[in-house]
């Protein structure tokens, strides 16, 4: 019997020619709480989707408790004993807690017809196993339950599947401390009774309290294995960011912050973040910090007029406007990238023409037809204006690169005439050049005496670009930043 | 394989020639004695499919923008009882077509306020409300036949030819012509296919979503209130089972004209081709000498398979 629940040695993979993993090694102790950290695009999540069965590596050997393993798929994992908690669900809202937790194998049976005396019976003890048989009650629908609950019944799922090793993806990002609470307590009741666990988190005062190791991933490669106790917050945050490499220098619009604001938010609030305040002046790019589910997006979101205003106001050269719909937000010169951009930004069987003139349909028309020279010669300026590499303005966005997509979103707000852009990390899942070109995009717009709002995961960007950044917290703000500032300062600050 | 989803993807859009195409040899080689071919039977069912592809069109929209009404039919019935009593009171054109187009009005837009600003699915709405609808025209009409005895409202409204081309055809070629425009040309048709295409992206791009589905079910409406004047003024009388017939076929015709039935694809001209194939099946299998009731066995099943094949394509696309 190994002592390993997981060894991973020498693992290789790569996309579309982009090697992502570089020589892993990984090492989870049997009922060990074991971290990976690292910024977005450091390579954790496909190191998990290799340990997973979602993604095939390239080469390298994986053990499980001392088998070498080739997994084909999430299945091949599950009966190997490594389950994957998901941050998104997965579980049916309209059944209950106990017909969920046997609901892939229903092993208990009556004849053809499902135990449910068993099953109920069984998912009790389950739970109980977890220390959590007061807090959940089996016969009530999972959609009753608060997303924490959610959690606890997905884990209890992956162990009736006689799970060893789980892996735990964001758990707390949706939480509130309560449940934070909670969950972490069931985290040490799983590893008391021998469960391995791997544990995905961005908040990293999490991994001080629960976790034993920590692996550290920076450009695909593993920068640092050490015991928590022998770390601090400030060690493990540089050796997450690392010193600067082949990132541009950019020119930041200092002392901008005087005169009339282009855009002014007064002690704003919405049913998700509250009393904010903030300013943009023109040629500014103004920053936003904080994690997942700060209210970051949300924040966005208000000024877009997709959530209503339940207090504050918003100005726009000092004049008190009332955006309640991303119609009047456009018309007053404010346009999204949003955070989904195949879900939000395109429509991804148009194409490139399509969608970029969405927004301005109306403003395209000449006699009652919307002007078909109008619309090409505006895809084509913008085609040409960011590079996008299309066949065409009649190519479909679906089968763009996913930089290329985004830079499709980016259009069609430019097309608006837009003189505030707000963009909810627009660098997600891109490639480095890509949002180096993005970058000198939003630049560019700034410049122009515009006004943007930059939400980003990526605080580096935030850093590099912003000369002010707002820290968002738990819905609202609670801090400015203004003049130099590190990444490692900036992700202490965001905890 | 890029090549392919480049030129591909406008398939769905041609496919319904190959059908159209298809079936006609086939009717023309196989029912060549029993007179397929032959003018007067064509012009038949031209006429029979006119009515048809006018619905066809507003399905068109509806579909486009990713709704679906089920309630066209009994609109169709009550919109004709409706225009029929009013002229049979009033002998005023003018009145009895405006009587009858605000019924089409008036329930489409319940509709789409039911849809747009309740937010029950269209399908659920539009079934309840066809039930409600149906019931009204049973109600007004007793069950009776309202005859037309009109003749300029005839001659205008579905019976009439200048020269040798039937005044149908002019309705049809007119809304056809309208529709193809508007949704492919005007700001609101391409509103419509975003909103059906993908709904927050539409939302986010700031496309008021609820205006646009609100207008589709009103226009669809509105159209079906056409169809039923059309009906009336051919038949020179209504009844409350003018149309009900109609549901089945006209989505079916529609489908096959290349609109996708989950929103962002639609094509007006090829709706109208898919009424034209409907009302060449249904004569085909009258040709054949069928029953009423193997008819519907018949007619059924080939929508079901066709239905299936053009979906299938546009999926591979």
């Amino acid at each position: 019997m190994s002592a390993y629940a997981v060894q991973a040695e020498g693992i290789n993979i790569s996309f579309n020619g982009v090697q992502v993993l570089h020589n892993v090694d990984f090492q989870l102790k049997e009922g060990e709480v074991h971290s990976i950290v690292g910024t977005n695009g450091a390579g954790k999540s496909t190191l998990v989707k290799i340990l997973n069965g979602v993604y095939r590596r390239d080469s390298g050997e994986i053990r499980i408790f001392g088998q070498p393993v080739h997994f084909n798929s999430p299945d091949d994992a599950r009966k190997a004993g490594i389950a994957m908690v998901f941050q998104d669900l997965s579980l049916s809202p309209t059944l209950t807690v106990a017909q969920n937790i046997f609901l892939s194998t229903h092993p208990f049976r009556k004849g053809i017809f499902i135990d449910d005396h068993k099953t109920a019976q069984k998912s009790a003890e389950l739970l109980a196993f977890l220390g959590m048989e007061e807090e959940i009650d089996l016969h009530k629908r999972v959609e009753e339950l608060t997303t924490g609950q959610k959690q606890i019944v997905e884990i209890a799922k992956a162990l009736a599947n006689n799970s060893k090793i789980l892996i735990l993806d964001e758990p707390t990002a949706s939480l509130s401390n309560r449940e934070v609470e909670k969950l972490l307590g069931v985290i040490k009741v799983l590893k008391g009774r021998g469960i391995s666990i791997i544990f995905i988190t961005h908040s990293l005062h999490d991994i001080f309290r629960i976790c034993d190791r920590v692996t550290v991933l920076r450009d695909g490669r593993v920068v640092l294995v050490e015991e928590v106790e022998k770390l601090d917050l400030k060690r493990l945050v540089t050796s997450m960011t690392g010193t600067e490499i082949d990132s541009e220098k950019w020119e930041k619009q200092q002392d901008v912050r005087t005169g009339t604001p282009l855009l002014e938010l007064k002690d704003v609030s919405t049913s998700r973040i509250r009393d904010v305040s903030l300013k943009v002046f023109p040629g500014e790019i103004v920053g936003i910090a904080g994690l997942r589910g700060s209210g970051r997006s949300e924040l966005l979101q208000a000024i877009y007029g997709l959530d209503r205003l339940v207090r504050g106001e918003i100005y726009l050269d000092n004049q008190p406007v009332r955006i309640s719909s991303p119609t009047q937000a456009i018309e007053q010169g404010i346009a999204l990238v949003p955070e989904n951009r195949r879900e939000q930004g395109l429509v991804l069987d148009f194409s490139v023409e399509e969608n970029m003139i969405m927004p301005i349909f109306q403003r395209l028309t000449s006699g009652l037809r919307v002007s078909a020279a109008r619309s090409r010669s505006i895809a084509e300026k913008f085609i040409d204006l960011l590079d996008i590499k299309t066949r065409g303005p009649e190519q479909v966005v679906r089968y763009l690169s996913g930089g290329n997509q985004q830079k499709v979103v980016v259009a069609k707000c430019l097309a608006s005439q837009a003189r505030i852009l707000l963009l909810d990390d627009p660098t997600f899942g891109i490639d480095v050049q890509a949002k180096q070109e993005i970058m000198r995009i939003m630049q560019d717009f700034a410049a122009q005496g515009n006004g943007v709002i930059l939400v980003s995961s990526q605080l580096e960007e935030l850093v590099d670009v912003c000369a002010s950044i707002y820290i968002m917290k738990q819905g609202t703000i609670t801090n400015l930043v203004t003049g130099e500032v590190s990444k490692d300062e900036l992700l202490y600050m965001i905890q | 394989m890029k090549k392919l989803d480049w030129k591909g993807i406008r398939w769905g859009e041609y496919v319904v020639y190959y059908i159209f195409l298809g079936i006609f040899l086939l009717f023309s080689v196989v029912l060549y004695d029993k007179g397929f071919l032959s003018i007067n039977n064509l012009m038949n069912i031209i006429r029979q499919s006119a009515i048809m592809a006018i619905m066809g069109v507003g399905m068109t929209f509806v579909l486009s923008a990713a709704e679906i009404d089920l309630s066209f039919g009994s609109i169709v019935a009550l919109a004709a009882i409706v225009t029929a009593m009013v002229l049979r009171s009033t002998d005023s054109i003018l009145l009895s077509v405006l009587g009858g187009l605000a019924v089409g009005v008036f329930f489409g837009f319940i509709n789409g306020l039911f849809v747009a600003k309740v937010g029950i699915p269209s399908f659920l709405i539009t079934l309840g409300m066809s039930s409600i609808i149906l019931g009204i025209a049973r109600w007004v009409s007793g069950l009776q036949s309202i005859p037309i005895i009109n003749d300029r409202f005839t001659f205008l409204f579905g019976s009439g030819n200048i020269g040798s081309v039937p005044v149908l055809l002019l309705w049809v070629a007119a809304v056809m012509l309208v529709g193809h425009f508007v949704l492919t040309k005007t700001p609101f048709g391409r509103q419509v296919l975003a909103t059906g295409g993908n709904r927050l992206t539409a939302l986010y791009s700031g496309i008021n979503v609820n205006r646009i589905k609100l207008a589709v079910m009103t226009l669809n409406g509105a159209l079906a209130a056409l169809a039923g004047i059309l009906y009336s003024g051919r038949l020179h009388g209504a009844r409350y089972t003018l149309g009900e017939n109609d549901v089945m076929i006209v989505i079916a015709g529609t489908i096959i004209g290349g609109t996708s039935m989950f929103g962002g694809k639609g094509y007006v001209i090829g709706s109208v081709i898919g009424a034209i194939i409907m009302a060449m099946l249904s004569n085909g299998l009258i040709l054949f000498g069928l029953s009423v009731d193997q008819q519907m066995i018949s007619r059924g099943a080939i929508i079901i398979i066709a239905v299936a094949l053009t979906m299938r394509k546009q999926r591979n696309s």
